[in-house]
């Protein structure tokens, strides 16, 4: 059995401890009696997978098995996660290849002919042939790409079909084909807790008429967390769950399928990574080491190279199927088996190291509004209950924050930097300011649509991410961070953790209680 | 970070060279570590006995010699005897190993191998490879039960000598502990004499704790015993009480006179070693009573 998630309080026998920070990484000493959340070790992976998905098709949650779905002459869109998750991207076979290869080999069996199949990538970047080819493997590749494999579209008048309003006057509209269909089956790897359920349709296959009534700030201010979907505490799933009840009320018949995955998340060498640092045994210190001079001495781009290429070992942890809600209650009891950790109490500083990757910069650059997301978003949120740092509480984050951005992939989000943050970085007033005009500028709608370009609108919700954060937190410092680009954030730089806390005593007072939340691999806190 | 003081924050973390240590709070979440196996068979090659010799006569003694007064007693008991035997004493120092071997006969020295604690001695590669060559140590897992005398079988059947403690451990207040029954059923199942010693003041001049022996060159005395052979039928509680009998008469013999030791024994009343009963202090403040400096007792008394 796997060992369950841990907190750690460090004493003088504790070794330094592994914080990322972007492509880099560091041995950091933390005071003593601080705090540290590690993940449950990994969950043992499924064996004979192809079994498992088989046994969960033909034995679905609340559904009838998948083949007695499936008739001739039925209209089946199959619609998969995109690109974003999950991180780093999986080794190949990716879970998502396997479960398509058994759905399509039903559905040839059965005698279906009209299939399509739709990245559901919502207002992400479309992604590469490349990419897809990766996440669905050659064989379903082959047969299907480009002419009925294809990325979602949200700016396509032609391909979008309007439903209604939920009863808060929610509108939805999502992809046409999808809504058209006779079965659309949602293949889905979850990777947090936030992701999968009615997060998958009404958000990866809707457009920004739909999209922008549950990512804006009012939103995220009432997600406390959006880590924790359950009913009440997170005001963005709630939101999705009436988009999701709306669309079965007009008749779209979904079949979801959810994987969840371990916390094998990076290869070797980097496998010390996964591991607690007291464990590590002399030629994983060794490997710490020549991984760390290699990295530090190597030229950015080469750097670079290294990180996007990591591909993870990830174990599959589960595999259901059937009635979008009843499948996903499966798969939150297994993630949370794999990412819960119990936590006494609050602390006054929360630190974090930010990763290299994020959602949205997969084999792109992590921009300084993707940090933000990261830090102040996502790991911020990385809880049930409540936060992690007390309320007015500081959060100490390690990146080096460089102001660089993908040309191709980011290009609303320069503009976003150099317009928006100049001016002001709280979120309601850059919602209420700016918004609309970024997402319906005809050069980012381009973009989107034809180049790779995230959506206009995309560095507003990034932002929006970390409103929540923002309105808790007392004070944000960046450890390693670029002063400059720290300020337009609004953070704090400051060059190294010792005066990191020096300067959060201002706010937190000098004997401060300190957690560090050790990811990745990804844990959830559950705060008591 | 300069990468000399990345590699030295790393040495210091993990405690290179040094036995790893857990976070307190980590202790029950994690799996104790996988205790290495040391290969041993190497010290005790031809090459390995005569660098042995020389570490021990040209080093070790030496420094013994200068910094401790030791006396040796009782050698002669060893005339006659065939081996293999094994060699047990009290245990409350580091030096008890090396006084050992640095008192033995040469003849006999070179086919004497040591058990020692393998949780102590060969944690790390350093001290697993002082330990293999200098004492011709082998490890024992303490607690393994009959798994943990496997080499010493196997090194007893070869024709090695072994030095045992059997209590285990060193003592923290230089009275005599328990010994372990494991020792017994060694020399039970081998069908081997086992030579009682007794090494007095070794705790008052290096007790646990200390890495040198204090200063003014304490007395340090080793008395050897006649060897005891095990007995048809003898439980290995029978033989361990021998044993510890074995030990006490040398150490009431250091304190009075053979022939008194020797009188006493035969009405049974050796003294116990078990120490005074009371509070831990008072067991460390008598056990650490300086012993008097001759081997030889007072001619007035």
């Amino acid at each position: 059995m796997a060992r369950p998630g841990f907190v750690l309080e460090v004493d003088e026998r504790t070794p330094p401890l592994l914080v990322h920070q972007g492509e880099g990484f560091r041995l950091q000493k933390f005071p003593l009696g601080s705090r540290v959340i590690y993940p449950p070790d990994s969950l043992p992976r499924l064996r004979g997978l192809r079994n498992h998905i088989r046994h969960a098709l033909d034995h679905p949650h609340d559904s009838e098995p998948l083949k007695e779905l499936l008739k001739p002459g039925m209209r089946l869109t199959i619609a998969i996660d995109d690109i974003s998750i999950p991180l780093p991207p999986m080794q190949s076979p990716d879970i998502r290849q396997l479960v398509l290869e058994e759905v399509i080999e039903l559905a040839a069996r059965r005698g279906v002919e009209d299939i399509k199949l739709t990245m559901a990538n919502s207002l992400h970047r479309r992604m590469t042939a490349d990419e897809i080819k990766h996440a669905v493997g050659e064989r379903v590749f082959r047969s299907f790409y480009p002419k009925d494999l294809r990325n979602h579209d949200a700016e396509d008048p032609d391909n979008l079909a309007y439903v209604g309003k939920t009863d808060r006057g929610e509108e939805v509209e999502i992809n046409k084909r999808a809504m058209e269909s006779d079965l659309l089956v949602y293949v889905n790897i979850n990777l947090v807790a936030m992701d999968g359920g009615h997060k998958s349709v009404p958000v990866g296959l809707a457009s920004y008429r739909s999209v922008k009534h549950h990512h804006n700030v009012e939103t995220m201010l009432h997600s406390k967390s959006y880590m924790d979907p359950r009913p009440g505490r997170s005001a963005i799933h709630d939101s999705c769950k009436r988009m999701g009840d709306l669309l079965k009320q007009h008749g779209l018949k979904v079949f979801t399928i959810e994987a969840t995955v371990n916390n094998d998340t990076f290869p070797d060498p980097f496998g010390f990574m996964n591991k607690r640092e007291w464990e590590w045994s002399l030629l994983e210190q060794g490997t710490y080491l020549a991984a760390k001079k290699a990295n530090d001495l190597g030229p950015s781009a080469a750097r670079h190279q290294i990180w996007t290429r990591i591909k993870s070992p990830y174990g599959v942890t589960g595999v259901n199927a059937g009635e979008t809600e009843a499948v996903h209650e499966q798969t939150l009891a297994t993630l949370h088996r794999q990412q819960l950790v119990e936590v006494n109490g609050q602390s006054d500083i929360m630190v974090v190291g930010i990763p290299y990757l994020t959602p949205y910069n997969v084999n792109s650059i992590l921009n300084p509004i993707l940090v933000h997301c990261m830090g102040l978003g996502y790991l911020f949120n990385m809880y049930r209950n409540k936060p992690v740092v007390r309320p007015g509480g500081a959060m100490i984050m390690f990146h080096p924050v460089p102001n660089e951005f993908h040309q191709v992939h980011h290009p609303s989000y320069v503009d976003f930097f150099e317009e928006v943050l100049s001016e002001t970085t709280d979120p309601s007033t850059i919602e209420s300011k700016y918004e609309e005009r970024y997402a319906n500028d005809p050069w980012y709608i381009h973009l989107y649509r034809k180049s790779y370009a995230y959506h206009g609108v995309h560095p507003f919700y990034m932002w929006y991410w970390g409103a929540h954060g923002l309105d808790y937190l007392g004070d944000v410092i960046m450890v390693g961070g670029d002063p400059k680009t720290c300020e337009r954030l609004g953070y704090r730089a400051a060059s190294s953790f010792r005066d990191a806390l020096e300067m959060a005593g201002e706010t937190v007072g000098r004997s401060p209680s300190i957690t560090y939340f050790h990811v990745p691999p990804l844990a959830i806190a559950d705060v008591r | 970070m300069s990468w000399t003081r990345e590699i030295r924050e790393v040495a210091r973390g993990w405690r290179w060279g040094r036995r790893t240590m857990t976070p307190r709070s980590a202790l029950d979440s994690t799996p104790p570590p996988k205790i290495w196996s040391y290969p041993t068979d190497w010290a005790r090659t031809a090459a390995g006995r005569v660098a042995r010799d020389v570490i021990l006569d040209a080093a070790l003694k030496p420094i013994i010699w200068n910094e401790t007064t030791p006396e040796v007693f009782g050698v002669d008991n060893l005339e006659g005897v065939r081996g293999p035997v094994m060699f047990i004493s009290n245990h409350s120092s580091h030096l008890d190993a090396s006084i050992i071997l640095t008192t033995l006969p040469h003849t006999w020295r070179e086919k004497t191998a040591t058990a020692a604690a393998k949780d102590y001695f060969f944690d790390v590669w350093w001290r697993s490879a002082f330990t293999a060559l200098v004492y011709a140590g082998f490890p024992v897992e303490r607690g393994a039960g009959e798994k943990a005398t496997h080499k010493a079988k196997e090194l007893i059947r070869d024709g090695w000598n072994i030095i045992v403690f059997p209590e285990g451990t060193r003592s923290t207040d230089g009275w005599l502990q328990r010994f372990r029954h494991g020792t017994s059923r060694l020399a039970l199942d081998m069908k081997m004499p086992v030579v009682p010693i007794a090494i007095v003041g070794a705790y008052a001049a290096m007790p646990k704790g200390r890495s040198w022996p204090r200063r003014g060159r304490p007395p340090i005395r080793v008395r050897y015993g006649r060897p005891i052979y095990p007995r048809e039928g003898e439980t290995h509680q029978q033989l361990s009480l021998r044993m510890q009998q074995g030990v006490a008469e040398l150490f009431d013999e250091d304190r009075t006179s053979w022939w008194e030791a020797a009188r006493r024994a035969a009405r049974d009343e050796t003294p116990s070693l078990a120490g005074p009963v009371g509070p831990g202090w008072l067991r460390t403040w008598e056990g650490s009573r300086p012993i008097r400096r001759s081997g030889k007792p007072p001619t007035w008394r």
